[in-house]
């Protein structure tokens, strides 16, 4: 009651007031404001995409706002590059730390202040005894733990005298252990009057050390207020996209896969590797498989190992009944599987290549299309047959890809991997930054596929997606698969619950 | 103790080792070559060398390159050629040289670090832009018969053998060196050079830090084109032509990681007096000078090899722990039990 009482009294250490950001037309940010008292912890959550890194970077003056203020103690301040925010008392730990791999601990906390370096050690030294850090500081930068590297950033924060420390993702590569303690040091800066912006995808975190939770979805905070008046089903509704129940009502009927009559196609058991431990699932030819969860969970990873492109720790996998664990990806995609990468532009189109060759390309080890030099005339022919089929819209298959839109080119990169005619068809994340009319279209051609009975197996943070197209689905969780779910079960709770963390089977079955 | 051991570890140290068992090796090869006077002409001869090399440390440090020193080498010393025509001062020479060797750093810095063109591309096409002003400044043809003063100390020994250049230039080397390993503003560049997003995270200018390192850069190819001048009282066209190429090998050997971030000035040093020795060492143990270029390529290419993957190693096996941490026994407890 009474710290209620004094937290009104006070002016805020950090206020932000209706911060909008645009990256061309995308609109990232819609007017945010948050407000943090001394000693306040606000754990701020949301989906991928929702805008809180970008909120963060703001904050720290790595980008600028189109609008808004943002005030430190009452006072407005020009966030317009790093250091002012750095003087204004505004520190960031980046998710994955940014430190300087080659230099010494004392060197990394010391670079970019102006005092004498006396002073600097006997301030270092006086912080580190306060929060019982025992750190050598000659050990070179790069052999530190993450967990010792977050401490190292709180130390550069501490010795900024920073006012608000903003926490991204912190647990997020800790074990265990190393969060307890994160969250005892969290404990003692909150106790000397520093504010924190804690930002995570684990929901659990959240009742063990906020005071205040905000919940951001599509560039607004949607939700807000003390921990206290929260549970954890009212955050997981808070993180709903707010026209739930519209995209549910529009499913069109479904026919059931006929699972009991199909042998599976693909079989992974117990595969372990880096990012990922102990993945088992069955995939069946004509079906959609979603696997759900957040960025991080170790779903790409998961993916791209299955693909051969990173090392098999443990577990098999087959296909057909062949072991195919640990094959290099030319053989994996000879053997019938094939891969539709999340970032078109990186791993998936040779951009300065005519439509009608990047569909072709994945056939240019074959002889489908001449044994030594390639036959136009059959390369056109093909991409021609995709084109009709995806209502591809271009003007000549001579075209550059570079000229399509989004949803046609991811449209000739799923064209691409099914010219190999797969018997498995991998999709990472397939209508990203994709517009609504497209999206259908992408959406149809995975129908047709799974019509075709080729096995889908689908990666996709966007849960509506998932609950519009999938099967079966599970969910992926810090590494490991949380959650197996049928048709029915399929919900956008309960996916969304089982991403951040928590079993919901009890809540649907009330 | 520990001071002695972490000397050992440090990477200039196997680059001063390597020099000494190039010299015992060629020793071997051939007695005469173990005097006073031909192991001080090793170090003699390696001035320019080590005054390129210095210079350009500074951009490499930062993760950058300038392959443009050869022809800022070969602009200052025409200059200063024709300074000394007219009966110019050694103060006016040294300043010009300063200030072309700045006014190309700063056109370098801009284009590198403000316009972000990748820093390979960009020095290459300033190279060709002075390679193209020296024949206006020059009317193409050689600047020589040049006396005076600047003749005089060309070849001046201090004592000992040890020319007054190379005196000199270690003078700037040690003061390189301090600057870069022991001055605050000095470890912006190691620190720029080593993780970029970082050093913007605690304030400081990626921009400016590079910028500076491209004046720097200049102005020691400039210091080192009055030394060629001076030296030499012939300055061609193509003077300092392939010089860029000797001063980065001469940074590689040194211990200077060209992904940035990683070395220092002694190492480069060293480096120089490498490179320049080769050739004298090659005439020792009996092989043609024709070997020269591709012995030094090949060296080069070795070591930077070694280099990124050593580096690529190092940042394939954080990544991995990274993963592993995340789905290590414990880890998966903070949110399951809900």
């Amino acid at each position: 009651m009474t710290g209620e009482m004094k937290k009104q009294n006070q002016p805020c250490t950090l206020s932000v007031k209706d911060i909008t950001k645009s990256f061309g037309t995308n609109a990232v940010l819609k007017g945010v404001s948050i407000d943090l008292h001394a000693g306040d912890v606000l754990v701020l959550i949301g989906g991928n995409g929702a805008g809180k890194s970008t909120l963060m970077k703001i904050i720290m003056g790595i980008y600028r706002a189109d609008g808004g203020e943002i005030c430190i103690d009452g006072k407005a301040v020009n966030m317009t590059n790093p250091s002012a925010a750095l003087a204004a008392g505004v520190y960031m730990v980046p998710q994955e730390p940014m430190l300087f791999p080659n230099m010494t601990v004392e060197e990394n906390i010391l670079m970019g202040f102006h005092e004498s370096s006396q002073e600097l050690k006997k301030r270092l030294a006086k912080h580190m005894e306060e929060l019982g850090f025992k750190l050598n500081l000659q050990r070179k930068a790069n052999t530190l733990s993450i967990a010792e590297q977050q401490l190292v950033e709180i130390l550069r924060g501490m010795m900024r005298e920073a006012k608000v420390l903003i926490l991204d993702e912190p647990t997020s590569a800790l074990t265990f252990g190393e969060v307890q303690a994160l969250f005892r040091v969290v404990e003692d800066l909150k106790s000397k009057g520093i504010s924190m912006i804690y930002i995570t995808h684990r929901l659990t975190e959240v009742f063990e050390i906020a005071t205040d939770v905000a919940i951001m979805k599509d560039g607004v905070i949607t939700l807000r207020g003390p921990v206290g008046e929260f549970d954890k089903e009212m955050l997981i509704r808070g993180l709903l996209p707010t026209d739930a129940e519209m995209q549910e009502s529009g499913r069109t009927a479904y026919v059931p896969v006929p699972y009991d009559k199909l042998k599976p196609v693909m079989e992974v058991r117990n595969l372990s590797g880096y990012g990922f431990s102990n993945i088992s699932f069955d995939l069946y030819p004509g079906e959609i498989l979603g696997i759900a969860g957040v960025v991080g969970a170790g779903r790409t990873e998961l993916i791209s190992t299955i693909f051969g492109r990173d090392k098999v720790l443990g577990g098999t996998v087959k296909l057909d009944g062949k072991d195919i664990t640990g094959l290099p990806t030319a053989r994996i995609l000879k053997e019938g599987i094939n891969f539709v990468p999340e970032d078109r532009h990186y791993h998936g189109l040779f951009k300065i290549r005519s439509i009608s060759s990047n569909t072709t390309s994945a056939l240019l080890n074959t002889d489908e299309i001449g044994r030594v030099e390639i036959n136009r005339k059959r390369q056109n022919e093909i991409s021609q047959k995709y084109v009709d089929e995806f209502r591809t819209k271009i003007v000549s298959l001579e075209d550059l890809i570079g000229s399509l839109s989004g949803g046609n080119q991811q449209k000739v990169v799923i064209a691409r991997s099914l010219s190999t005619n797969p018997k498995v068809v991998i999709l990472d994340e397939p209508t990203r930054g994709i517009d609504a009319a497209a999206r259908g279209d992408v959406y149809n051609i995975i129908h047709q596929l799974k019509d075709a009975g080729v096995a889908v197996l689908m990666v996709s943070s966007d849960i509506e997606e998932v609950v519009e197209l999938a099967d079966r689905a599970v969910t992926v969780f810090q590494g490991r698969i949380n959650g197996e779910f049928g048709h029915d079960e399929i919900t956008q709770d309960v996916l969304t619950g089982a991403s951040f963390g928590i079993a919901q089977k009890k809540a649907v079955s009330e | 103790m520990n001071k002695i051991k972490d000397l050992f570890k440090a990477r200039w140290m196997s680059s001063l080792v390597f020099l000494i068992l190039l010299f015992l090796i060629t020793g071997i090869a051939d007695h005469n070559f173990l005097t006073y006077s031909n192991i001080i002409n090793c170090f003699n001869t390696a001035t320019m060398y080590t005054l390129l090399a210095i210079g350009i440390a500074f951009v490499i440090m930062t993760g950058e390159i300038d392959v443009s020193i050869g022809a800022t080498l070969g602009l200052t010393a025409a200059m200063t050629g024709l300074i000394a025509q007219s009966g110019g001062s050694i103060g006016k020479m040294l300043l010009v040289c300063v200030a072309v060797g700045a006014a190309v750093g700063v056109v370098n810095g801009m284009g590198v670090a403000f316009f972000g063109v990748p820093s390979l591309i960009f020095t290459l096409g300033t190279n060709g832009l002075i390679r193209g002003l020296i024949y206006i400044v020059t009317d193409g043809r050689t600047v020589e018969n040049f006396g005076g003063p600047i003749a005089y100390y060309g070849n001046k020994e201090l004592f000992g053998q040890i020319t007054l250049y190379y005196a000199l230039t270690i003078l700037l080397v040690a003061v390189a060196h301090v600057l870069l390993t022991r001055t605050r503003k000095g470890k912006y560049f190691i620190a720029v050079g080593d993780n970029p997003g970082g050093a913007n995270l605690v304030g400081i200018s990626v921009f400016r830090t590079k910028l500076i390192a491209y004046i720097l850069c200049g102005v020691f190819a400039g210091i080192a084109g009055y030394v060629f001048a001076s030296k030499y009282r012939q300055v061609m066209t193509v003077a300092g032509n392939g010089y860029e190429m000797t001063a980065i090998a001469a940074c590689v050997l040194g211990g200077i990681s060209l992904s940035g971030g990683l070395g220092n000035m002694v190492g480069a040093a060293i480096g120089a007096v490498i490179m320049s020795s080769i050739s004298r060492l090659l005439v020792f143990i009996g092989l043609p000078s024709d070997y020269n270029n591709t012995i030094t390529g090949v060296m080069l290419i070795v070591i930077v090899v070694v280099d990124s993957l050593t580096q690529r190693r190092s940042i394939e096996m954080s990544r991995r722990k990274r993963l592993l941490s995340r789905t290590a026994v414990g880890a998966a407890k903070g949110g399951d039990e809900a």
